[in-house]
């Protein structure tokens, strides 16, 4: 009877765990999906969900760009995508090497993993830092999780999949490892975290924010119908593109007109954001990150050499 | 002597008393630890006119920035002290401050866990007035390997001095950072190796004002000072290692 009692709650735990982050793709073009995941911060809530990661049916496989924050997420998306389709998850395809986007590869242990040699390097080194960071933050729902290494490194330019093409292209802004895909059969641009859309972009790794601008001129020029971002919804009009230039644009004037000012830190970091950017989530704390990271070299290069 | 302690205790009851709302962001398991070993137990206010002004949270625990503001305090400062609580090396600088040296620092400390940050002004009313701010952090800034030295070359730059003089608001800001390790003994069995001593100096080489500094400070160094009115002034530096660094803003 006890161990009834014990096997239905511990039933009960599992059921309610496997379904934690209650996936639901969404179909945004031919054979293509998506799963929006919010766009707050890492929490025990949230499992680490924050992340857009999408895939592709083609005739022979699923394509998989991005495997999630977590073994766990990993497992529940294998599960949503068998849901769709019979075919197996045959190629996963890894934008950048933060933990939220490449720790679910775990439960498709079928799959070729690829990413750029830069994001294979980066989680060679930072990889595990990232895991732990993120069992820090999300806790219990990270449990299991291992860092999954690319077995095969991608190059920029046209990628066949069996029929299926796409095309790669190695971008820097966020950081400086950074892979665009784009769907010529469907016109889906996958981004990636260069874009972030009514979510206030992460720069802890960036190379700076001119080169993120560059990347962005880029992208917007490739004959995109649909943005899938990294984080927030997804978009048919430029207004993600819009929002990122205006966004950065705003960042790099605060931090160049502060440096001139002679303002430290802090000063900088409790700047009001703007109005129009109200929509935009997470923006005061991602600008004191911002802050963090980018305000020395903006120091650096206002400031002479003082010394004799 | 005993009648100067029951007018401390005095004094100390009353400012509980009047402030007892006020003062509760100001406890600490750690403050009556420090008020004996760095202010000799000497009479002392919570006062918020000394601003501790810190980010909620400590992004880069290798360079978080404190920002110390107490203009408002009146009357003469004497000497400044800073330290965080819980750090493995607490104490932050020292500043013997003269006439000119305006009652405003920011600089960028390692911080291995989150702490109580404390700033404390000894006035010439006697009293050492203290502020309060508090870090959040997940920690290891004290203990994480240097970024410097995993740069090429970084011995030839080794005390190079950028900076910039702002005037504004009646003050010249003075704001530098000094191409340094820092390293605190904590890290990689690398001795202590930081600059300790630093003035800020008039054109005639006549001092402004004297800092003591301690390995809690950042690597590159990066300080905010200001100075009274329209000011001319130079720095010079030493580490522990005898090297002398000289500036000019
Ligand atoms: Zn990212």
């Amino acid at each position: 009877m006890l161990r009834l009692v014990c096997g239905a709650i511990l039933l009960g735990y599992c059921l309610m765990a496997q379904a934690a982050y209650d996936l639901q793709p969404k179909l945004v073009a031919d054979n293509t999906w998506v799963l929006e995941g919010s766009t707050g911060n890492f929490s025990k809530e949230n499992g680490g969900n924050i992340v857009n990661i999408a895939f592709i049916v083609t005739d022979t496989q699923v394509i998989l760009i991005d495997s999630g924050p977590s073994f766990a997420y990993g497992r529940e998306l294998a599960e949503a995508i068998r849901q769709i389709t019979d075919k197996p998850v045959g190629t996963i395809l890894l934008t950048h090497h933060h933990p939220d986007h490449m720790l679910g590869s775990q439960a498709f242990p079928h799959a070729r993993v690829a990413a750029l040699a830069s994001t294979a390097q980066l989680m060679q080194e930072e990889g595990d830092a990232m895991a732990e960071n993120m069992y820090r933050m999300v806790g219990d729902r990270m449990r299991g999780t291992e860092v999954v290494m690319p077995d095969s490194i991608l190059e920029p330019g046209l990628l066949e999949l069996d029929d299926y093409r796409l095309q790669l292209l190695q971008l820097h802004g966020h950081t400086n490892a950074d892979l665009a895909i784009f769907d010529p059969q469907t016109g889906v641009l996958f981004a990636g975290d260069l874009v972030f859309y009514q979510r206030a972009v992460s720069t802890a790794h960036t190379p700076g924010i001119a080169v993120w601008l560059q990347d962005l001129d880029t992208l917007a020029a490739l004959p995109w119908t649909v943005i899938v971002p990294g984080h927030g919804p997804v978009a048919g009009n430029d207004a993600p593109f819009q929002q990122m230039r205006d966004y950065l644009g705003w960042l790099d004037q605060l931090l160049t007109t502060a440096a001139a000012r002679g303002d430290d830190m802090n000063r900088v970091m409790r700047s009001p954001v703007p109005e129009r950017f109200a929509g935009i989530s997470l923006a005061g704390y991602e600008l004191i990150r911002t802050v963090s990271h980018l305000y020395p070299a903006y120091e650096q290069a206002y400031w002479q050499s003082l010394s004799e | 002597m005993y009648k100067s302690l029951l007018a401390g205790l005095l004094l100390g009851t009353c400012t509980t008393l009047l402030h007892a709302e006020e003062t509760s962001r100001h406890t600490s398991t750690m403050w009556d630890y420090y008020h004996q070993r760095l202010l000799d137990n000497q009479e002392f206010v919570f006062d918020d006119r000394v601003q501790v002004n810190t980010p909620p949270f400590a992004e880069d625990a290798r360079q978080v920035p404190l920002e110390i503001d107490a203009r408002a305090l009146p009357g003469t400062t004497r000497k400044i002290m800073l330290w965080a609580e819980l750090n493995p090396i607490p104490q932050i600088m020292v500043v013997t401050p003269g006439e000119q040296l305006e009652n405003l620092i920011a600089v960028r400390i390692r911080v291995e866990q989150a702490t109580p940050i404390r700033a404390a002004f000894l006035q010439d009313d006697g009293l050492w007035h203290v502020g309060t701010g508090h870090i959040e952090a997940a920690g290891g800034g004290c203990t994480a390997p240097s970024v410097i030295r995993a740069e090429e070359g970084w011995e030839k730059h080794v005390g190079e001095i950028f900076g910039a003089r702002h005037l504004r608001d009646n003050s010249s800001f003075l704001r530098m950072r000094i191409s340094h390790p820092m390293d605190n003994g904590l890290s990689g069995g690398i001795p202590e190796y930081f600059v300790d001593h630093a003035q800020l100096r008039d054109e005639s080489g006549r001092v402004l004002a004297d800092f003591e500094l301690f390995a809690s400070v950042s690597e590159n160094p990066t300080l905010t000072l200001a100075l009274k009115g329209e000011q001319q002034a130079r720095l010079w530096a030493r580490d522990n290692n005898g090297n002398e660094f000289n500036a000019r803003f």
